[in-house]
């Protein structure tokens, strides 16, 4: 079953609050300086149309090496009542990332502001992130023989733009945005809908607001 | 930095406008201190040439990167596209947040500056996306090439541009070199008004033996093929590719507007019910996948819409359908019959609407259009107008009466009043006629043996609903008559709000036409046609772009060509000498050898390539191909091999085309195409429905192709201007172009003729000229600014006010209706019968077809159901596109091709264990016409109906890089150079070879000589009924 692990605002706040002393007493994020920075993806299940939009402009923004897809779109196409579903997956950002310490080289990192990083200079490509990532959204750049993931497109981010994924997505099943800002779209998102983590997975920063029919088998 | 933007309508970029957009720069730097970026270890991942993409977005031009708003060509769907260019080279591909289609109809407004629009977050779909990778695809010709051994081999050498020019002019024993000894006459043979066949002057003169066909035409280019092939050389056969596009949903609108209209689609924005029949909305489409499959489904999971897919498959929008109807293919018309029995039964049409005689009457009722409904149409055997409208003129024996009827200069339609007598439809004050009715009238003056049988439009309509019973549509289409019952009640319900959104598999197969007509019908009887939240047609072009202050149209000299297609669309068969001569032999005169298409939409390149084969009805001499994959695109494509490979049949074959592909691997001549990023400029009108727009396309980057010693590009309109001065053609050259005042200006370039349109756009809009700022902008970041020269100085400030923004989109999408809801730019009359088709014969039995809607078979040309003859394949072959890809060419997009290395045959779980077939399995699909099969491999999924085997377009290649061909010097050739050759030649891509072509399985048609099978009214290429048998292949 899908989102059989349906959090609470409340949970889902405690999960994501930096441990920094000033967030960590409280659980409000509207309390939080406005300029410090917590980065959410939420997907509306509803409006996906599976088109890979955002699979694409995620290959032409990070130039990830043949075979590796950061974020894609899965399509369920077997379910016994003829309808086709879709999932969009990328790196959860977990809160406590099962790939960081598997790491040797310790070449992930954490930010502040929720993304998980590989650092490139120390990474040797060696794959055990690969392995301890629940969410199989690891992969190894055979070209450049790193690890590659999501990062939320943090150089874009930089700029002041969206994640790639999130600019193309025509229909704004990808909602992303700073939950510490109270008028962020994602923020009133998530004060607004129903929504949860993918199946019985770590909580991070990747959220779903499931399909209000879900008619046959599911597949999230 | 840019505070004044203006966003008219609060929240259209809602999501991410806040923490992206509104402040641009400046503001969102702030909200990312760099003590903050240091937080984590940030590495950006070695890759240098993102990281410096990321640091330089948006910056102004003249320092690292340009921006160019032009439109997209992934698909025909015509979106925006923001390009961004550094150093030469297009690195990232956006939205343009002008373009009604990157805004899901919802665009920022049209005076916003152009500089504050640059920040703005605008989505564009994968296929956009991977315009680096069509640009800058490594099989791309630079050069053209020459067969430089028999057609087919692919062998292939680069020619001189001066040597293409003259050759193809003026023939020669042009392929002597490899011994080769026939002659080939060249253009200049075609130049003459001698008739083809004077025994049948019908076909006109030698000048239509010249053919061009277009594959990807785009209004801008179309027209400068247009100039050149029939207004300057003088041929008729300037054949487009309407019929593999999708003709049978267009004919079913066709029918119901006269031809005046041929895409309607539910309005996307505002309907509540849409109905989707054989329209993959999540996938494809027009407007597309970003456009109105993320339109509705925004609007679904908003709540204010439902939407039910009649199909085969269950699509992609399955996910969020509210019913699934599977239905058999080629069957939509038995359940749009259905639906429309039900509807008319239950008596839960739209009364008013359709008893409404005349615009007058449909307008008091606040309605944009009004139907013949009441129109009473002769039913009378052996009236010499049986089958036609009533004309008041039939009802007044004495022909004086008639001249002097004084109200309307037409002969008006009748309709019955209250009373049951005649009036003309459109007298003053008529505001309601008699829907069902019948009647024998007498005309004045006559006695009753003149009487005439006569019933109205609707009467005859629903004679035709009522010939079958709804349990014998529901057993045709295999659907339940429940769920079909279910649908045209909830339909009905919601009245104006509810409408068919219909597209190429609403009618891709013979009989078509009368299926999409039953199709589009079913808006007309709840009346949501033309109105606000119902069945739209487009709103058309912000203004006119070949007229204005430059006239790109006509030119002294000009032709006007006459004659018979050599498709035979738009042509009466009965006034062919071919037609008198079997009639004078003591024969009926049917059947014609081939079919003649006299009621078509038209576009028909099948059945010219059919007529080229087959020589009929005159020989090709000359044939143009323009980004045109035939073998490749066509069903059964693989049957004209044959004809394209023989110099007998086909004595001179002219490629114009990005690469080689699997027809011009055949051609003699292969010229190189120009991709959208570096030309095909063009003036793009809405798709239905609604808006009223322009989006002009120029180019990104120089182009990439070679160039003429005069530092042309080699592209088509180079070729084409070259080969005119050449031959001397007029409309091109020194003094081409009149200009108003009466002087002249020339036509040396392809920027001559297009940026005067553009100009010419600008004035008719009357659009205000460009501030200083944005003419900075536009002059250095676009290459089209190189020939500002061209035009006046207040001319280029207006265009670049249209440049700096992509086009003219200063409407808005509510701008269409009226207060009352109707389309402004609506239909004026829809036809409930139309006696244009039922004048049209069967040029096969000499048989009229039917003016209304009536279940039609799938069946060949001679009338024999396919189902029948090919037992031996139990499964209907169903085809789709893939939301990553187009047609022939997007197997060069490579991040696609990573998704989707390959495509899949689907089958039903029912089918698969009959079968034995697992998933995943390897198997041969054969059909009558491809016996020796092809191979693929299995997906087994409930979302195909049981009986049907689902393939997508899109692999499959032999060519475009697939296979590797001896083309000499091909690292000059190509553009990937050494990288992608060898001593030999081109070395081919297996990976680019992936996956399975299902139109090489395409059904032929056996008595017409094994062509693809096409519907004989109107020319409709079959998509639909093509038997396949599957097999595993270790067995």
């Amino acid at each position: 079953m899908p989102f059989d692990h349906a959090l609470t605002r409340r949970a889902f706040l405690q999960t994501i609050v930096p441990v920094s002393a000033a967030a960590a007493s409280s659980a409000v994020a509207s309390t939080l300086p406005e300029k410090i920075c917590s980065w959410v993806m939420l997907i509306d299940l509803n409006r996906c149309t599976g088109c890979q939009s955002c699979t694409i402009a995620c290959k032409a923004e990070s130039g990830a090496a043949r075979g590796v897809l950061n974020t894609r779109v899965l399509v369920y196409d077997t379910n016994a009542d003829g309808r086709i579903k879709f999932l969009p997956t990328l790196c959860n950002h977990c809160d406590t990332p099962a790939c960081l310490p598997a790491c040797p080289e310790t070449a992930i990192a954490k930010r502040e502001d929720g993304i998980v990083t590989i650092d490139w200079a120390l990474c040797v490509g060696e794959g055990a992130c690969v392995q301890a990532c629940p969410y199989d959204a690891c992969h190894i750049d055979t070209v450049n023989v790193k690890a590659d993931k999501c990062d939320f497109c943090l150089d874009r981010l930089q700029a002041g733009r969206p994640p790639a994924c999130v600019e193309s997505c025509a229909s704004k099943a990808r909602l992303f945005g700073n939950v510490f800002d109270p008028e962020d779209a994602v923020t009133v998102a998530l004060k607004k809908y129903k929504y949860t983590v993918r199946n019985g997975l770590p909580a991070g920063r990747v959220f779903y607001i499931p399909r209000s029919e879900v008619k046959g088998g599911a597949n999230v | 930095m840019f505070k004044n933007v203006r966003l008219s309508h609060k929240g259209a970029m809602r999501p991410i406008r806040r923490l992206f957009c509104t402040g641009g720069l400046a503001f969102a730097a702030s909200l990312f201190l760099p003590t903050h970026l240091r937080a984590g270890k940030i590495s950006l991942k070695g890759r240098v040439s993102r990281q410096e993409r990321g640091q330089t977005t948006y910056a102004r031009s003249g320092t690292q990167s340009r921006f160019v708003y032009t439109s997209c060509l992934g698909c025909n769907a015509r979106c925006g596209m923001r390009a961004q260019v550094q150093g030469g080279t297009l690195v990232e591909v956006s939205g343009n947040p002008y373009h009604p289609y990157n805004s899901a109809f919802n665009p920022i407004d049209y005076t916003t500056p152009s500089e504050a629009s640059l920040p703005l977050a605008s989505p564009v779909c994968g296929k956009a996306k991977e315009a680096p990778n069509i640009l800058y695809n490594p099989y791309r010709l630079l050069k053209p090439l020459k067969r430089s051994g028999a057609r087919g081999t692919g062998k292939f050498e680069p020619i001189e541009w001066a040597q293409l020019i003259t050759e193809v002019a003026e023939g020669g024993q042009l392929f002597k070199s490899f011994g080769d000894q026939r002659y080939y006459p060249g253009l200049r043979a075609y130049m003459k008004d001698d008739l083809i066949d004077p025994a049948a002057p019908e076909l006109g003169t030698v000048r239509n033996q010249v053919v061009f066909i277009g594959g990807r035409d785009q209004a801008g280019y179309k027209e400068f093929t247009d100039r050149f092939i029939k207004d300057a050389f003088g041929s008729i056969n300037r054949i487009s590719h309407t019929d593999i596009c999708g003709l049978g949903f267009r004919m079913g609108n066709f029918a119901l507007t006269d031809g005046k209209q041929v895409e309607l689609k539910a309005d996307p924005v505002n309907a509540e019910y849409i109905l989707v029949f054989g329209a993959n909305i999540y996938e494809a489409l027009q407007p597309g996948i970003n456009t109105y499959g993320a339109t509705l489904a925004a609007r679904v999971a908003e709540g204010k819409l439902k939407f039910t897919i009649v199909d085969p498959r269950s699509t992609n929008a399955s996910v969020h359908a509210h019913r699934l109807l599977p239905v058999k293919p080629g069957e939509d018309g038995a359940l749009a019959m259905c639906m429309l029995r039900r509807i008319i039964e239950t008596k839960s049409y739209d009364v008013a609407f359709l008893r409404a005689p005349n615009a007058s009457a449909a307008a008091a009722l606040g309605r944009g259009s009004y139907t013949n409904a009441t129109h009473l149409v002769i039913c009378e055997e052996g009236h010499p107008h049986n089958g036609r409208m009533l004309r008041w003129s039939d009802l007044q024996l004495e022909k004086k009466e008639v001249t002097s009827e004084a109200a309307p200069a037409e002969d008006p339609f009748v309709v019955l009043n209250d009373e049951g007598g005649a009036e003309p439809h459109n007298i003053g004050g008529l505001q309601s006629a008699a829907l069902d009715a019948e009647a024998r009238l007498t005309p004045a003056g006559g006695t009753a043996k003149d009487a005439i049988t006569v019933k109205t439009a609707f009467r005859i309509m629903k004679e035709e609903l009522c010939a079958h019973r709804s349990e014998y549509y529901a057993q045709r289409c295999g659907v339940e008559l429940s769920e079909i019952i279910a649908v045209a009640d909830e339909f009905s319900a919601y009245g104006h709000k509810a409408a068919v959104c219909q597209y190429h598999g609403a009618g891709n197969y013979p009989g078509g036409a009368y299926a999409a007509y039953a199709i589009a019908l079913l808006n007309v009887l709840v009346g949501s046609i033309d109105m606000r939240g119902g069945y739209l047609k487009g709103g058309g072009a912000a203004a006119k772009w070949n007229e204005g202050p430059y006239d790109l149209k006509k030119f002294p000299g000009m032709r006007k060509p006459s004659g018979v297609r050599i498709s035979r669309e738009k042509s009466v068969y009965e006034s062919s000498a071919e037609y008198a001569r079997k009639k004078a032999a003591g024969g009926s005169g049917y059947p014609a050898e081939r079919p003649w298409f006299a009621f078509t939409q038209g576009g028909l390149c099948v059945e010219s390539l059919s007529g080229i084969a087959q020589q009929y009805p005159y020989k090709c001499g000359v044939l143009f191909t323009y980004y045109f994959n035939p073998i490749y695109s066509i069903p059964g494509g693989d049957t004209f091999t044959r004809a394209l490979a023989d110099p007998e049949v086909l004595p001179l074959h002219i490629s114009i085309d990005v690469g080689i592909n699997e027809s011009n691997l055949y051609a003699d001549y292969i010229v190189p195409a120009l991709t959208y990023l570096e030309g095909q400029y063009a003036f793009l009108t809405p798709h239905a429905p609604g808006m009223k727009f322009t989006a002009v396309r120029t180019p990104v980057v120089a182009p990439l192709t070679g160039h003429t010693i005069d530092g042309r590009p080699f592209s088509l309109e180079t070729f084409l201007i070259d080969l005119a001065k050449q031959l001397a053609l007029p409309g091109f050259g020194e003094g081409a172009l009149p200009l108003r005042d009466g002087g002249h200006i020339s036509l040396h370039r392809a920027e001559d003729y297009y940026i005067r349109g553009i100009a010419n756009l600008a004035a008719n809009v009357g659009l205000p000229e460009a501030d200083s700022t944005e003419l900075r902008f536009v002059e250095a970041n676009y290459p089209v600014a190189d020939y500002k020269h061209l035009i006046t100085p207040q001319e280029w400030r207006q265009c670049c006010y249209l440049l700096a923004r992509g086009g003219v989109f200063n409407r808005r999408y509510e701008d269409d209706f009226d207060s009352r809801g109707a389309h402004k730019y609506g239909n004026e009359k829809l036809l409930v019968y139309n006696e244009r088709m039922a004048g049209a014969i069967n040029s096969i039995t000499g048989k009229r077809f039917k003016g209304s809607v009536c279940l039609a078979d799938v069946t060949d040309s001679y009338g024999t159901p396919v189902a029948k003859t090919d037992t031996d394949y139990p499964l209907t072959l169903v085809t789709y596109k893939m939301n990553v890809h187009a047609q022939s060419r997007s197997g060069w997009h490579k991040w696609s091709m990573e998704v989707f290395p390959e495509n899949y045959v689907y089958l039903h779980p029912q089918d698969a264990r009959q079968l034995h077939i697992d998933d995943g399995e390897r198997v041969c699909i054969t059909s009558r016409h491809c016996t020796a099969g092809v191979t693929g491999t299995t997906r087994i999924s409930p979302s195909v109906r049981p009986g049907c085997a689902a393939i997508s377009f899109h692999y499959g290649h032999t060519q475009l890089g697939a296979s590797s061909l001896a083309v000499q010097a091909a690292e000059t050739v190509f553009l990937g150079g050494q990288r992608i050759c060898d001593a030999i030649g081109l070395r081919g891509d297996p990976k680019l070879g992936a996956g399975i072509l299902p139109n090489r399985l395409g059904r032929l048609d056996v008595p017409l000589g094994n062509t693809p099978l096409v519907d004989v009214l109107s020319g409709i290429p079959d998509f639909s009924s093509t038997r396949v048998a599957i097999r595993p292949l270790k067995s």
